[in-house]
Protein backbone atom coordinates (compact mmCIF):
# COMPACT_ATOMS: atom_id res chain seq x y z
CA UNK A 1 0.00 0.00 0.00
CA UNK A 2 1.59 3.31 -0.99
CA UNK A 3 1.69 5.89 1.85
CA UNK A 4 0.56 8.53 -0.77
CA UNK A 5 -2.84 9.83 -1.32
CA UNK A 6 -3.60 9.17 -4.63
CA UNK A 7 -4.02 11.54 -7.55
CA UNK A 8 -7.20 13.20 -8.12
CA UNK A 9 -8.57 16.48 -9.56
CA UNK A 10 -9.44 19.04 -7.70
CA UNK A 11 -13.14 19.74 -6.82
CA UNK A 12 -14.96 23.26 -7.67
CA UNK A 13 -14.79 24.12 -4.21
CA UNK A 14 -10.90 23.56 -3.89
CA UNK A 15 -9.71 25.06 -7.09
CA UNK A 16 -11.45 29.02 -6.35
CA UNK A 17 -9.18 28.65 -3.12
CA UNK A 18 -8.53 32.45 -1.82
CA UNK A 19 -4.97 33.47 -1.70
CA UNK A 20 -3.72 35.48 1.69
CA UNK A 21 -1.19 38.27 0.77
CA UNK A 22 2.10 37.87 2.53
CA UNK A 23 4.64 40.42 3.83
CA UNK A 24 8.26 40.20 3.32
CA UNK A 25 10.75 42.25 4.74
CA UNK A 26 13.63 43.00 3.30
CA UNK A 27 16.79 44.74 5.25
CA UNK A 28 17.87 46.49 7.03
CA UNK A 29 21.18 44.09 6.85
CA UNK A 30 20.26 42.97 3.79
CA UNK A 31 23.37 42.89 0.88
CA UNK A 32 20.60 43.82 -2.01
CA UNK A 33 19.33 47.10 -0.74
CA UNK A 34 22.75 49.01 -0.92
CA UNK A 35 23.31 50.14 2.42
CA UNK A 36 20.88 50.20 5.97
CA UNK A 37 17.64 50.49 4.10
CA UNK A 38 14.50 48.42 4.73
CA UNK A 39 11.22 47.61 2.42
CA UNK A 40 7.98 45.91 3.60
CA UNK A 41 6.32 44.08 0.58
CA UNK A 42 3.34 42.97 0.46
CA UNK A 43 3.27 40.20 -2.08
CA UNK A 44 0.29 37.81 -3.88
CA UNK A 45 2.34 35.17 -4.78
CA UNK A 46 4.83 36.38 -6.63
CA UNK A 47 3.52 40.17 -7.07
CA UNK A 48 4.30 42.92 -5.10
CA UNK A 49 1.43 44.59 -4.17
CA UNK A 50 2.47 47.11 -1.86
CA UNK A 51 5.93 48.58 -0.78
CA UNK A 52 6.75 50.75 1.96
CA UNK A 53 10.01 51.77 2.38
CA UNK A 54 11.70 53.03 6.01
CA UNK A 55 14.64 54.84 5.92
CA UNK A 56 16.85 57.00 8.57
CA UNK A 57 18.71 54.15 9.86
CA UNK A 58 21.78 55.90 9.00
CA UNK A 59 20.35 59.15 10.32
CA UNK A 60 23.35 61.45 12.16
CA UNK A 61 21.81 64.83 12.12
CA UNK A 62 23.88 66.00 9.47
CA UNK A 63 21.61 69.55 9.50
CA UNK A 64 21.44 69.97 13.45
CA UNK A 65 25.28 69.30 13.51
CA UNK A 66 26.01 71.67 10.63
CA UNK A 67 24.39 74.46 13.20
CA UNK A 68 26.83 73.74 16.14
CA UNK A 69 30.24 74.21 13.75
CA UNK A 70 32.18 77.16 11.99
CA UNK A 71 31.54 76.85 8.18
CA UNK A 72 34.86 75.39 7.55
CA UNK A 73 34.72 72.77 10.01
CA UNK A 74 31.15 71.66 9.06
CA UNK A 75 32.09 70.37 5.52
CA UNK A 76 34.04 67.29 6.54
CA UNK A 77 30.23 66.09 7.07
CA UNK A 78 28.81 66.55 3.97
CA UNK A 79 31.39 64.88 1.87
CA UNK A 80 30.04 62.16 3.63
CA UNK A 81 26.46 62.41 2.60
CA UNK A 82 26.84 60.92 -0.88
CA UNK A 83 30.18 59.31 0.26
CA UNK A 84 30.75 57.54 -2.97
CA UNK A 85 30.99 61.36 -4.85
CA UNK A 86 32.88 63.08 -1.46
CA UNK A 87 33.92 65.66 -3.44
CA UNK A 88 30.75 66.61 -5.29
CA UNK A 89 28.88 67.19 -2.28
CA UNK A 90 31.97 69.68 -0.72
CA UNK A 91 31.16 71.66 -4.35
CA UNK A 92 27.73 72.25 -3.49
CA UNK A 93 28.35 72.57 0.34
CA UNK A 94 31.27 75.29 -0.82
CA UNK A 95 29.01 77.22 -3.61
CA UNK A 96 26.31 78.22 -0.68
CA UNK A 97 28.77 79.61 1.74
CA UNK A 98 30.63 81.50 -1.28
CA UNK A 99 27.47 82.24 -2.20
CA UNK A 100 26.40 84.15 0.67
CA UNK A 101 29.95 85.45 1.82
CA UNK A 102 30.53 86.68 -2.04
CA UNK A 103 34.26 85.38 -2.38
CA UNK A 104 35.68 84.64 -5.49
CA UNK A 105 37.34 81.53 -6.40
CA UNK A 106 40.36 81.60 -8.80
CA UNK A 107 40.63 80.04 -12.21
CA UNK A 108 42.64 77.50 -11.90
CA UNK A 109 40.96 76.27 -8.61
CA UNK A 110 37.26 76.02 -10.97
CA UNK A 111 38.69 73.52 -13.36
CA UNK A 112 40.08 71.30 -10.45
CA UNK A 113 36.59 71.44 -8.80
CA UNK A 114 35.20 70.26 -12.09
CA UNK A 115 37.88 67.42 -12.53
CA UNK A 116 37.67 66.23 -9.08
CA UNK A 117 33.76 66.70 -9.72
CA UNK A 118 33.67 64.56 -12.76
CA UNK A 119 36.13 62.30 -11.62
CA UNK A 120 33.98 61.46 -8.41
CA UNK A 121 30.76 61.09 -10.79
CA UNK A 122 32.58 58.19 -12.66
CA UNK A 123 33.63 56.95 -9.73
CA UNK A 124 30.13 56.64 -8.17
CA UNK A 125 28.60 55.18 -11.57
CA UNK A 126 31.47 52.45 -11.72
CA UNK A 127 30.06 51.66 -8.22
CA UNK A 128 26.50 51.67 -9.78
CA UNK A 129 27.00 49.60 -12.75
CA UNK A 130 29.78 46.84 -10.89
CA UNK A 131 26.81 46.63 -7.73
CA UNK A 132 23.69 46.41 -10.16
CA UNK A 133 25.24 44.14 -12.10
CA UNK A 134 25.67 41.94 -9.54
CA UNK A 135 21.91 42.89 -8.43
CA UNK A 136 20.52 41.62 -11.96
CA UNK A 137 22.92 38.22 -11.80
CA UNK A 138 26.46 38.79 -13.02
CA UNK A 139 27.89 38.05 -9.82
CA UNK A 140 31.39 39.07 -9.09
CA UNK A 141 32.04 39.96 -12.89
CA UNK A 142 31.38 43.30 -12.79
CA UNK A 143 31.95 44.35 -9.18
CA UNK A 144 35.99 43.28 -10.48
CA UNK A 145 35.66 45.81 -13.59
CA UNK A 146 33.95 48.20 -11.40
CA UNK A 147 36.18 48.18 -8.65
CA UNK A 148 39.63 47.98 -10.79
CA UNK A 149 38.82 51.50 -12.32
CA UNK A 150 37.43 53.06 -8.93
CA UNK A 151 40.66 51.73 -7.10
CA UNK A 152 42.59 54.16 -9.77
CA UNK A 153 40.51 56.98 -9.62
CA UNK A 154 40.85 56.74 -5.62
CA UNK A 155 44.67 56.19 -5.99
CA UNK A 156 44.64 59.49 -7.79
CA UNK A 157 42.33 61.04 -5.19
CA UNK A 158 44.98 59.77 -2.48
CA UNK A 159 47.92 61.21 -4.66
CA UNK A 160 45.96 64.64 -4.90
CA UNK A 161 44.18 65.75 -1.73
CA UNK A 162 45.49 62.55 1.14
CA UNK A 163 42.58 60.93 1.28
CA UNK A 164 40.57 58.22 -0.46
CA UNK A 165 37.04 58.64 0.20
CA UNK A 166 36.36 61.40 2.18
CA UNK A 167 39.25 63.96 0.97
CA UNK A 168 37.67 67.71 1.89
CA UNK A 169 40.07 68.58 -0.36
CA UNK A 170 37.44 71.38 -1.47
CA UNK A 171 37.61 74.47 0.59
CA UNK A 172 35.37 78.09 0.75
CA UNK A 173 37.00 79.86 -1.86
CA UNK A 174 38.95 77.29 -4.06
CA UNK A 175 40.78 74.13 -2.94
CA UNK A 176 43.28 73.02 -0.41
CA UNK A 177 46.42 72.40 -2.36
CA UNK A 178 47.64 72.54 -5.74
CA UNK A 179 47.53 69.50 -7.46
CA UNK A 180 51.00 67.17 -7.76
CA UNK A 181 53.63 67.72 -11.12
CA UNK A 182 53.14 64.70 -12.66
CA UNK A 183 49.05 65.02 -12.35
CA UNK A 184 48.39 65.52 -15.92
CA UNK A 185 49.99 62.90 -16.87
CA UNK A 186 48.31 60.72 -14.22
CA UNK A 187 44.95 61.70 -15.31
CA UNK A 188 44.79 61.14 -19.34
CA UNK A 189 46.53 57.54 -17.80
CA UNK A 190 43.44 57.20 -15.86
CA UNK A 191 40.86 58.30 -18.45
CA UNK A 192 42.44 55.71 -21.06
CA UNK A 193 41.70 53.18 -18.09
CA UNK A 194 38.20 54.17 -17.78
CA UNK A 195 37.79 53.69 -20.95
CA UNK A 196 38.86 50.62 -21.27
CA UNK A 197 36.71 50.03 -18.11
CA UNK A 198 33.98 51.01 -19.46
CA UNK A 199 34.38 49.15 -22.81
CA UNK A 200 35.14 45.78 -20.58
CA UNK A 201 31.45 46.77 -18.68
CA UNK A 202 29.43 47.82 -22.01
CA UNK A 203 30.75 44.48 -23.19
CA UNK A 204 30.17 42.30 -20.39
CA UNK A 205 26.04 43.63 -19.54
CA UNK A 206 24.96 45.14 -22.42
CA UNK A 207 26.63 42.61 -24.45
CA UNK A 208 24.18 40.12 -22.58
CA UNK A 209 21.70 38.86 -23.56
CA UNK A 210 19.95 38.12 -20.51
CA UNK A 211 20.74 41.35 -18.73
CA UNK A 212 19.00 43.13 -21.70
CA UNK A 213 15.79 41.05 -21.60
CA UNK A 214 15.88 41.07 -17.94
CA UNK A 215 16.31 45.21 -17.69
CA UNK A 216 14.09 46.07 -20.55
CA UNK A 217 10.44 47.18 -20.21
CA UNK A 218 10.61 47.24 -16.51
CA UNK A 219 9.12 49.69 -14.32
CA UNK A 220 8.48 52.53 -17.20
CA UNK A 221 8.41 56.04 -16.08
CA UNK A 222 6.88 59.09 -17.97
CA UNK A 223 8.57 62.12 -18.20
CA UNK A 224 5.57 64.09 -16.60
CA UNK A 225 5.10 61.20 -13.71
CA UNK A 226 9.02 61.58 -13.04
CA UNK A 227 8.74 64.94 -12.59
CA UNK A 228 5.45 65.15 -10.54
CA UNK A 229 7.45 62.71 -8.14
CA UNK A 230 10.51 65.26 -8.42
CA UNK A 231 12.73 62.57 -9.97
CA UNK A 232 16.08 64.06 -11.25
CA UNK A 233 19.52 63.04 -12.19
CA UNK A 234 19.94 59.83 -14.47
CA UNK A 235 16.96 58.58 -13.90
CA UNK A 236 14.94 61.53 -15.10
CA UNK A 237 17.13 61.69 -18.12
CA UNK A 238 16.36 58.24 -18.95
CA UNK A 239 12.36 59.15 -19.55
CA UNK A 240 13.64 61.32 -22.38
CA UNK A 241 13.82 64.90 -20.70
CA UNK A 242 17.47 66.10 -21.55
CA UNK A 243 17.36 67.77 -18.03
CA UNK A 244 20.78 68.60 -16.16
CA UNK A 245 21.74 71.00 -13.51
CA UNK A 246 25.20 71.73 -15.25
CA UNK A 247 23.14 73.06 -18.63
CA UNK A 248 20.25 73.92 -17.03
CA UNK A 249 21.35 76.49 -14.05
CA UNK A 250 25.03 76.53 -15.00
CA UNK A 251 27.45 76.48 -12.09
CA UNK A 252 31.08 76.75 -11.56
CA UNK A 253 32.28 76.96 -15.02
CA UNK A 254 30.10 73.79 -16.62
CA UNK A 255 28.82 77.09 -19.38
CA UNK A 256 32.19 76.44 -20.92
CA UNK A 257 32.60 73.64 -20.94
CA UNK A 258 31.19 71.11 -24.21
CA UNK A 259 29.47 68.01 -23.30
CA UNK A 260 26.17 66.70 -24.47
CA UNK A 261 23.44 65.22 -22.44
CA UNK A 262 22.63 61.35 -22.73
CA UNK A 263 18.84 60.78 -22.69
CA UNK A 264 17.01 57.43 -22.42
CA UNK A 265 13.87 56.66 -24.43
CA UNK A 266 11.16 54.99 -21.75
CA UNK A 267 12.71 55.87 -18.35
CA UNK A 268 12.73 51.99 -17.96
CA UNK A 269 15.89 50.31 -15.73
CA UNK A 270 17.20 49.26 -18.85
CA UNK A 271 17.48 53.50 -19.75
CA UNK A 272 18.52 53.88 -16.32
CA UNK A 273 21.52 51.91 -16.40
CA UNK A 274 22.26 52.97 -20.33
CA UNK A 275 21.90 56.45 -19.46
CA UNK A 276 24.80 56.53 -16.89
CA UNK A 277 26.84 54.47 -19.12
CA UNK A 278 27.02 57.11 -21.47
CA UNK A 279 26.93 59.57 -19.08
CA UNK A 280 30.44 58.67 -17.80
CA UNK A 281 31.92 59.51 -21.40
CA UNK A 282 30.79 62.42 -21.70
CA UNK A 283 32.27 62.89 -18.35
CA UNK A 284 35.63 61.67 -19.68
CA UNK A 285 35.42 64.27 -22.24
CA UNK A 286 35.00 66.98 -19.97
CA UNK A 287 38.13 65.97 -17.74
CA UNK A 288 40.22 66.12 -21.12
CA UNK A 289 38.35 69.75 -21.97
CA UNK A 290 39.75 70.89 -18.64
CA UNK A 291 42.96 69.53 -18.59
CA UNK A 292 43.73 71.00 -22.26
CA UNK A 293 42.49 74.81 -21.09
CA UNK A 294 43.18 74.47 -17.58
CA UNK A 295 45.87 77.65 -16.47
CA UNK A 296 48.90 75.94 -15.92
CA UNK A 297 49.89 78.06 -12.57
CA UNK A 298 48.59 80.23 -10.42
CA UNK A 299 46.26 80.44 -7.14
CA UNK A 300 44.10 77.67 -6.13
CA UNK A 301 42.37 79.79 -3.43
CA UNK A 302 41.14 82.79 -2.79
CA UNK A 303 43.72 85.19 -0.62
CA UNK A 304 41.42 87.60 0.69
CA UNK A 305 39.85 84.88 3.04
CA UNK A 306 39.32 86.36 6.86
CA UNK A 307 40.51 84.00 9.76
CA UNK A 308 37.07 83.32 10.82
CA UNK A 309 34.12 83.49 8.10
CA UNK A 310 31.37 85.35 9.42
CA UNK A 311 28.16 86.10 7.00
CA UNK A 312 26.03 88.81 8.59
CA UNK A 313 22.73 87.57 6.66
CA UNK A 314 21.12 86.07 3.61
CA UNK A 315 19.47 82.90 2.14
CA UNK A 316 20.48 80.90 -1.05
CA UNK A 317 19.37 77.66 -2.77
CA UNK A 318 22.22 76.26 -4.59
CA UNK A 319 21.77 73.26 -6.79
CA UNK A 320 24.10 71.08 -8.73
CA UNK A 321 24.11 68.57 -11.00
CA UNK A 322 24.94 65.34 -8.12
CA UNK A 323 25.85 61.99 -9.16
CA UNK A 324 22.15 61.00 -8.42
CA UNK A 325 20.62 64.24 -9.44
CA UNK A 326 20.08 67.55 -8.33
CA UNK A 327 22.09 67.99 -5.17
CA UNK A 328 20.91 70.87 -3.39
CA UNK A 329 21.76 73.08 -0.26
CA UNK A 330 19.24 75.65 1.44
CA UNK A 331 21.54 77.86 3.49
CA UNK A 332 20.53 80.43 6.00
CA UNK A 333 22.99 82.82 7.63
CA UNK A 334 21.97 85.41 10.46
CA UNK A 335 25.42 86.59 11.45
CA UNK A 336 28.28 84.54 13.64
CA UNK A 337 30.82 82.14 12.26
CA UNK A 338 28.49 79.15 12.10
CA UNK A 339 25.69 78.45 9.53
CA UNK A 340 22.37 79.31 10.74
CA UNK A 341 20.28 76.39 9.08
CA UNK A 342 21.07 74.36 6.05
CA UNK A 343 19.03 71.82 4.57
CA UNK A 344 20.19 69.22 2.29
CA UNK A 345 17.66 68.29 -0.79
CA UNK A 346 19.29 64.93 -1.48
CA UNK A 347 18.57 63.28 -4.89
CA UNK A 348 18.39 59.99 -3.46
CA UNK A 349 16.12 61.14 -1.03
CA UNK A 350 13.30 62.03 -3.02
CA UNK A 351 14.27 59.14 -5.87
CA UNK A 352 13.82 56.77 -3.22
CA UNK A 353 10.17 57.82 -2.75
CA UNK A 354 9.05 56.95 -5.71
CA UNK A 355 10.09 53.74 -5.17
CA UNK A 356 6.80 52.21 -3.94
CA UNK A 357 5.13 53.63 -7.14
CA UNK A 358 8.02 52.29 -9.27
CA UNK A 359 7.57 48.59 -7.39
CA UNK A 360 4.04 48.01 -6.99
CA UNK A 361 2.87 45.33 -9.52
CA UNK A 362 6.02 43.79 -10.45
CA UNK A 363 7.72 41.10 -9.48
CA UNK A 364 9.69 40.66 -5.98
CA UNK A 365 13.02 39.70 -7.97
CA UNK A 366 12.19 42.69 -10.29
CA UNK A 367 11.76 44.79 -6.57
CA UNK A 368 15.22 43.87 -6.33
CA UNK A 369 16.85 45.41 -9.60
CA UNK A 370 14.03 48.34 -9.85
CA UNK A 371 15.72 49.49 -5.75
CA UNK A 372 19.03 49.08 -7.85
CA UNK A 373 18.28 50.90 -10.64
CA UNK A 374 17.81 53.82 -8.39
CA UNK A 375 20.73 53.91 -7.67
CA UNK A 376 20.79 55.17 -4.15
CA UNK A 377 23.23 55.47 -1.49
CA UNK A 378 21.50 55.55 2.30
CA UNK A 379 24.23 58.32 3.47
CA UNK A 380 22.74 60.57 1.72
CA UNK A 381 19.03 59.60 1.96
CA UNK A 382 19.04 59.41 5.76
CA UNK A 383 21.49 62.58 6.27
CA UNK B 1 19.07 53.28 -28.24
CA UNK B 2 20.59 56.33 -26.29
CA UNK B 3 20.81 59.35 -28.01
CA UNK B 4 22.53 62.62 -26.91
CA UNK B 5 20.91 65.80 -27.62
CA UNK B 6 21.31 69.69 -26.98
CA UNK B 7 19.51 71.10 -24.39
CA UNK B 8 16.05 71.97 -25.31
CA UNK B 9 14.92 74.04 -22.51
CA UNK B 10 15.31 78.63 -21.71
CA UNK B 11 18.88 77.99 -19.75
CA UNK B 12 18.21 79.16 -15.81
CA UNK B 13 20.69 81.20 -13.78
CA UNK B 14 21.24 80.38 -9.97
CA UNK B 15 20.66 84.55 -9.65
CA UNK B 16 17.46 86.06 -8.95
CA UNK B 17 15.44 86.73 -12.09
CA UNK B 18 13.99 90.07 -12.53
CA UNK B 19 11.74 89.32 -15.09
CA UNK B 20 9.61 86.53 -13.04
CA UNK B 21 9.44 89.15 -10.16
CA UNK B 22 7.23 91.27 -12.98
CA UNK B 23 5.26 87.80 -14.08
CA UNK B 24 4.61 87.04 -10.40
CA UNK B 25 3.31 90.37 -9.40
CA UNK B 26 -0.05 90.32 -10.34
CA UNK B 27 -0.74 86.67 -9.10
CA UNK B 28 1.23 87.53 -5.45
CA UNK B 29 -0.35 91.22 -4.94
CA UNK B 30 -3.84 89.38 -5.00
CA UNK B 31 -2.99 87.22 -2.45
CA UNK B 32 -1.70 89.81 0.10
CA UNK B 33 2.16 88.54 -0.35
CA UNK B 34 5.30 90.62 -1.25
CA UNK B 35 8.00 89.51 -3.27
CA UNK B 36 11.62 89.75 -2.26
CA UNK B 37 15.00 88.35 -3.53
CA UNK B 38 17.57 85.70 -1.70
CA UNK B 39 21.03 85.49 -3.04
CA UNK B 40 19.86 83.20 -5.59
CA UNK B 41 16.02 83.12 -6.27
CA UNK B 42 12.84 85.03 -6.20
CA UNK B 43 11.22 84.59 -3.21
CA UNK B 44 7.41 85.19 -2.41
CA UNK B 45 6.40 85.34 0.88
CA UNK B 46 2.81 84.30 1.82
CA UNK B 47 0.51 83.71 4.82
CA UNK B 48 0.09 80.28 5.63
CA UNK B 49 -3.74 80.05 4.68
CA UNK B 50 -2.62 81.65 0.93
CA UNK B 51 -0.50 78.83 0.12
CA UNK B 52 -2.85 76.83 -2.01
CA UNK B 53 -3.87 79.28 -3.98
CA UNK B 54 -0.66 80.65 -4.77
CA UNK B 55 1.01 77.05 -5.63
CA UNK B 56 -2.25 76.61 -7.77
CA UNK B 57 -1.46 79.66 -9.58
CA UNK B 58 2.28 78.90 -10.04
CA UNK B 59 1.18 75.81 -11.26
CA UNK B 60 -1.72 76.30 -13.83
CA UNK B 61 -0.70 79.52 -15.21
CA UNK B 62 1.36 79.43 -17.91
CA UNK B 63 3.54 82.03 -17.83
CA UNK B 64 4.77 80.39 -14.75
CA UNK B 65 4.04 76.52 -15.32
CA UNK B 66 5.92 75.93 -12.49
CA UNK B 67 5.55 72.13 -12.49
CA UNK B 68 8.52 70.48 -10.40
CA UNK B 69 8.39 71.03 -6.15
CA UNK B 70 12.33 70.56 -5.55
CA UNK B 71 12.99 71.20 -2.14
CA UNK B 72 10.94 71.97 1.11
CA UNK B 73 13.03 73.22 3.57
CA UNK B 74 11.92 74.06 7.59
CA UNK B 75 13.67 76.55 9.59
CA UNK B 76 13.08 77.86 13.24
CA UNK B 77 13.63 81.64 12.73
CA UNK B 78 13.63 81.69 17.17
CA UNK B 79 11.27 84.80 17.95
CA UNK B 80 9.92 84.71 14.62
CA UNK B 81 8.61 81.65 14.75
CA UNK B 82 8.90 78.92 12.55
CA UNK B 83 9.20 78.74 8.41
CA UNK B 84 8.52 77.06 5.04
CA UNK B 85 10.97 77.34 2.31
CA UNK B 86 9.43 75.32 -1.01
CA UNK B 87 11.71 75.55 -4.23
CA UNK B 88 9.91 75.96 -7.35
CA UNK B 89 10.97 75.05 -10.83
CA UNK B 90 9.38 76.00 -14.26
CA UNK B 91 11.06 73.39 -16.70
CA UNK B 92 9.25 75.13 -19.51
CA UNK B 93 10.71 78.92 -18.31
CA UNK B 94 13.55 77.22 -16.62
CA UNK B 95 12.71 79.78 -13.88
CA UNK B 96 13.58 78.80 -10.03
CA UNK B 97 11.48 80.70 -7.46
CA UNK B 98 11.31 80.04 -3.25
CA UNK B 99 7.90 80.51 -1.54
CA UNK B 100 8.59 81.12 2.30
CA UNK B 101 5.69 80.87 4.43
CA UNK B 102 5.90 82.18 7.43
CA UNK B 103 4.53 80.43 11.07
CA UNK B 104 4.54 83.02 13.78
CA UNK B 105 5.31 81.81 17.08
CA UNK B 106 2.10 81.93 18.42
CA UNK B 107 1.44 79.12 16.32
CA UNK B 108 3.96 77.19 17.51
CA UNK B 109 4.09 74.18 18.56
CA UNK B 110 0.70 73.25 16.36
CA UNK B 111 1.72 74.97 13.76
CA UNK B 112 -0.83 73.80 10.38
CA UNK B 113 -0.23 74.13 7.44
CA UNK B 114 -2.07 72.58 4.28
CA UNK B 115 -0.20 69.70 2.35
CA UNK B 116 1.03 69.94 -1.48
CA UNK B 117 0.61 66.39 -2.38
CA UNK B 118 -2.14 66.23 -3.96
CA UNK B 119 -0.76 68.97 -6.42
CA UNK B 120 2.82 67.71 -6.09
CA UNK B 121 3.35 64.13 -5.27
CA UNK B 122 6.83 64.84 -4.29
CA UNK B 123 5.99 66.93 -1.23
CA UNK B 124 4.98 63.54 0.47
CA UNK B 125 8.84 62.75 2.02
CA UNK B 126 9.82 66.87 2.18
CA UNK B 127 6.63 67.22 4.14
CA UNK B 128 7.29 64.06 6.52
CA UNK B 129 10.70 65.49 7.25
CA UNK B 130 9.64 69.35 8.08
CA UNK B 131 6.99 67.75 10.87
CA UNK B 132 9.57 65.57 12.23
CA UNK B 133 11.79 67.92 12.81
CA UNK B 134 9.52 70.93 13.59
CA UNK B 135 6.24 69.62 14.79
CA UNK B 136 4.53 71.09 11.92
CA UNK B 137 1.11 69.35 10.72
CA UNK B 138 0.49 69.21 7.58
CA UNK B 139 -3.24 68.79 6.87
CA UNK B 140 -4.42 66.47 4.56
CA UNK B 141 -1.29 64.92 3.95
CA UNK B 142 -1.63 60.77 3.76
CA UNK B 143 0.96 59.22 5.74
CA UNK B 144 2.41 61.94 8.31
CA UNK B 145 4.58 59.16 10.58
CA UNK B 146 8.04 59.84 11.15
CA UNK B 147 10.40 59.06 8.36
CA UNK B 148 14.38 59.51 9.42
CA UNK B 149 13.46 59.28 12.99
CA UNK B 150 12.85 56.40 15.26
CA UNK B 151 8.71 55.72 14.95
CA UNK B 152 7.78 56.51 18.30
CA UNK B 153 10.41 59.25 19.07
CA UNK B 154 8.15 62.60 19.43
CA UNK B 155 11.06 65.23 19.35
CA UNK B 156 11.85 67.93 16.98
CA UNK B 157 15.53 67.80 16.73
CA UNK B 158 15.79 70.89 14.57
CA UNK B 159 14.00 72.89 16.48
CA UNK B 160 16.66 75.59 18.27
CA UNK B 161 15.37 74.67 21.46
CA UNK B 162 16.20 71.49 21.19
CA UNK B 163 19.93 70.80 22.41
CA UNK B 164 21.64 67.98 20.82
CA UNK B 165 22.19 65.87 23.86
CA UNK B 166 18.43 65.83 24.80
CA UNK B 167 17.63 63.39 22.00
CA UNK B 168 20.12 60.66 22.97
CA UNK B 169 19.34 61.01 26.44
CA UNK B 170 15.81 60.44 25.28
CA UNK B 171 16.70 57.35 23.82
CA UNK B 172 18.38 55.81 26.71
CA UNK B 173 22.27 57.10 25.95
CA UNK B 174 22.79 58.85 29.11
CA UNK B 175 26.76 58.97 28.76
CA UNK B 176 26.23 62.88 27.90
CA UNK B 177 29.11 64.75 29.53
CA UNK B 178 29.40 65.76 32.76
CA UNK B 179 27.52 68.63 34.56
CA UNK B 180 24.98 68.30 32.04
CA UNK B 181 22.16 69.26 33.19
CA UNK B 182 18.86 68.25 31.36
Amino acid sequence: MSIWPTERTLTADEATFDTVDMTINIGPQHPATHGVFRMVLTVDGELVVDCEPYIGYLHRGLEKLTETADYRQAMGWWDRTDYLAGMCCEWAYCLAVEKLSGIQVPERAEYIRVIMAELSRINSHFMFLGAFGADVGSFGTSFVYGWRERERIYDLFEEVAGDRMFPTYFKIGGVTMDLPENFESRCRWLLDSIRQGLEDLDGLLTGNEIFVERCRNLSPLTKDRAIALGITGPILRATGLPWDVRRAEPYGIYSRLDFEIPVGRQGDVFDRYFVRLAEMYQSVRIIEQCLKEMPKGGLVCATDLPKTLRIESGECYIRTEGTKGEYGVYAMAKGGNKPYRMKLRSPSFCNLSALREMVVGNYVADAIIILGSLDIVLGEVDK
Amino acid sequence: MSKASAFPYPVGTQAPNAKLAELLAALVNGLGGRIGRTTTDVDVTVPVDKLETLVRGLRERSALSFDMLRNVAGADLGDEGLALKYHFYSFKHGHCLQVTVALPPHQHPHAEVPTLTGLFPAADWHEREAAEMFGITFTGHPNLKNLLLEEDLHIHPLLKAHPLQVAELKQGIEDGPAGFTF
